[in-house]
């Protein structure tokens, strides 16, 4: 793996030249928070934000997406025949994700790519986006990503590593894809031969920056009847104060669930896709109004048994978190995933209790 | 409800409560061409209250 | 405030200890500064946990519908006027409740502090006069006029003391009048936009919105087995995040709130995007005082405006 050095203005020239060549997406500032948009002709990515409100999930999983069209009308040929829309497949860099949302794009890959089954949509946008990470240095009081299979210089899921290094910015290239986006962009200074030792001391400062953690390695050990069944200990404690917004999911960049709805206009009608969430009791309503998730105690639990315990079973790859904080930070009655993991952790059937107390 | 959906921005001229008995055939017939000629006076350009087709990504 | 505090515990002991409830309800502290947690204790022993500061927003009314058991609930002056209302709506009834009573000098807002300083703040403290609040990070401390960095509809607040309740905690706060601030500037602002311009304004106020639906599920009123959104059989509204769709969502929820809104402000305060959805409810909340002299949630004796009818109710707009 080569290091180049970038200097601010060489970035700026860059992303001029990447402009023509791909569609370029960057954390942006609207109102008072930070979120992921395609960039405007001459918009700058703003690099020096901690992070974006949401996720980058949303830029090859959008909330609401289009996967079929078809017309209603009666005298056209095609009536009601569901025909996939073109879509823009063409080159895109996402410039400034931090490594726990790239990271989460692996969470989330092990979903949507499987031996059996392939999402096209996630797919296709995937394969078509490069992405060039940004490393923290300055994590929040809610990231957990050292203990959650991320980092805040981890680059597992990054095919360029940028690091600020005041002077402008170190980039580790990682892949070819990398390698391809640095030599178009023009960056190709190659750094010093202590430019390695230095990205691994910055790491280093900014791992011991962080200061939450969740104890995840009992999980797997766990029977999942056993924390199923941990009403009184974990449940109904941490679901008494959940309102059963959408939020936490929402704003995670593992939760995947979709809904599918048809939706016409005059002749003419949409299937889409649209983000989903198991903290709404219709996610789980039945078609003959049975629904097996009835109240917010069984919700709640889903969501956090699916993180901590399904996953973790189904996929032997740890937990389905990348310890980005979000939902933790954004939960209007503060849930906070890291409490609810570390009491599943603990959890003694035994006597029925975790070593961590409640809020 | 008519002040609050004024207040979102719905011009007045398109809104319009009547109390029409169901005997009234007539009353219902004379209040329905008056609202659609006076919002056919207003101009088709506000298309906005409609929903449009989403964008394909 | 933490003399508030020690009283809450030391009342919500009693009660469990006398066997007077079954439950006592109150805010626990988040693990996150500026959001405390809405918490229970069936015991005695559970009762430490409950704390009392600016960071108590979210109302707790919503979280009695329709419970079966005796309750002791912690209850500012909006709450407990949500609770007025739970009550006429036969949400809940008043023997259940034993209602302990919170006069209240406002919630901080999360959103104008987090937006007040660069760093990230990891603590909030207010002082015991609750005059100044101060936050804290890595590396910086600011300190703040409390009054100044408190949620708008507490700003606005008319009803500071619980209007209904079995025990106060504190001597009553004096009560702001029309003559201190103007309750509806905001909503007069947009009265007297243009609708092309009211128009834009709801679309940008709403541009933001994720249909999380933290602000429907935060509202006590929001009660409804199923909310309209959810319906499938017929399925009023689409999914998605059309515009459209958002505004019928928001129209609508805030016109069935018309008549009951307190603006106690939980659906702002647990917002994720920072919506100030009462642009909507507050502009109800007007005319129901202009038009029926009413305010929610006063009187357990009195059924809303909205829900009776009398022959001098206002009726110019039918034609």
């Amino acid at each position: 793996m080569k290091v180049i050095q970038i200097k601010p203005s060489e970035l700026d020239a860059g992303l001029e030249k990447l402009e023509s060549a791909c569609r370029l997406i960057g954390p942006v500032k609207e109102k008072s928070y930070h979120l992921f948009k395609t960039l405007e002709p001459d918009q700058k990515p703003d690099l020096a934000y901690i992070n974006t409100r949401l996720s980058a999930k949303s830029v090859l999983y959008p909330q609401s997406e289009v996967m079929f069209e078809f017309s209603l009308d009666k005298n056209d040929d095609q009536y009601a025949i569901l025909k996939e829309p073109e879509k823009d497949r063409t080159p895109r860099a996402v410039i400034g994700i931090r490594p726990c949302d790239a990271d989460a794009y692996e969470v989330c890959r092990r979903n949507f790519d499987t031996e059996e089954y392939k999402d096209p949509y996630w797919l296709k946008n995937y394969e078509a986006t490069t992405l060039v990470g940004l490393a923290c240095s300055n994590p929040c009081p809610t990231c957990f990503c050292t203990s959650a299979g991320s980092g805040p210089f981890s680059d597992r899921n990054l095919d360029i590593l940028l690091v600020d290094n005041g002077d402008g910015y170190l980039a580790r290239i990682i892949t070819d894809k990398g390698e391809k986006l640095a030599a178009s962009a023009g960056w190709n200074t190659e750094a010093g031969s202590d430019a390695e030792a230095a990205i691994e001391k910055k790491c280093g400062e900014a791992e011991s920056k962080i200061k939450s953690s969740v104890a995840a390695d009992n999980l797997e050990k766990h029977s999942l009847i056993d924390l199923y069944e941990a009403e009184s200990a974990i449940w109904e404690p941490e679901g008494f104060a959940c309102i059963n917004c959408g939020t936490c999911t929402y704003a995670c960049p593992t939760c995947w669930c979709f809904d599918v709805q048809d939706e016409t206009y005059g002749k003419s009608g949409v299937r889409m896709r649209n983000w989903d969430s198991c903290m709404y009791p219709l996610f789980s309503l039945h078609a003959s109004g049975h629904n097996p998730r009835d109240t917010k105690i069984a919700r709640v639990r889903q969501r956090f048994m699916h993180k901590l315990k399904y996953y973790v079973d189904k996929y032997e790859k740890g937990i389905q978190c990348t310890g980005c904080g979000r939902c933790v930070r954004l939960c209007p009655v503060s849930i906070d995933i890291r409490r609810v993991c570390n009491k599943m952790n603990s959890y003694d059937p035994e006597t029925c209790r975790c070593e961590v107390a409640s809020g | 409800m008519k002040n609050l959906l004024e207040h979102m921005g719905i011009d007045p001229g398109r809104l319009h409560f009547s109390w029409i008995s169901s005997a009234e055939s007539t009353k219902f017939v004379d209040v329905a061409k008056k609202v659609t000629e006076e919002a056919a006076s207003l101009g088709s350009k506000e298309k906005k209250y409609m929903k449009t087709k989403p964008k394909v990504a | 405030m933490t003399t508030y505090t020690q009283k809450i515990r030391e009342i919500s002991k009693r009660l469990l200890q006398e066997g007077r409830v079954d439950m006592v309800i109150g805010f626990a502290r988040g693990s996150v500064p500026m959001i405390n947690q809405p918490a229970f204790a069936t015991h005695s022993a559970d009762a430490d946990r409950f704390v009392w500061d600016g960071n108590c927003g979210i109302n707790l009314a919503n979280y009695v519908t329709g419970r079966q058991e005796t309750i002791g609930i912690v209850a500012k002056g909006c709450d407990a006027r949500n609770l007025a209302v739970h009550i006429v709506e036969n949400k809940i009834r008043r023997d259940q409740l034993y209602i302990i009573g919170v006069p209240c000098m406002g919630m901080t807002d999360r959103h104008k502090l987090t937006a007040a300083v660069a760093g990230e703040i990891e603590s909030v403290d207010e002082d015991e006069s609750g005059k100044t609040v101060t936050v804290s990070g890595d590396g910086f401390s600011e300190t703040f006029n409390r009054a100044e960095m408190l949620q708008e509809n507490c700003m606005l607040c008319m009803h500071r003391n619980p209007v209904l309740f079995d025990e106060m905690i504190a001597d009553p706060v004096p009560e702001q009048t029309d003559e201190d601030i103007d309750r509806y500037g905001a909503v007069r602002r947009v009265e007297n936009m243009n609708p092309e311009e009211k128009w834009d304004y709801f679309d940008d106020l709403l541009s933001d919105c994720i249909r999380c639906y933290a602000c429907r599920n935060a509202c006590p009123l929001c009660y409804c087995p199923t909310c309209f959104v959810d319906e499938s059989k017929p399925q009023w509204v689409g999914k998605s995040i059309d515009p459209a769709d958002i505004r019928i969502f928001h129209f609508l929820r805030a016109y069935h709130c018309a008549g009951r809104c307190t603006d106690c402000g939980a659906c702002v305060r647990s917002c994720p995007m920072g919506i100030n959805v009462r642009a909507l409810t507050k502009k109800l909340e007007k005319d129901c005082l202009e038009y029926f002299g009413w305010e929610a949630g006063l009187t357990t004796e009195q059924r809303p405006p909205l829900d009776t009818y009398k022959p001098d109710d206002p009726e110019q707009f039918i034609k």
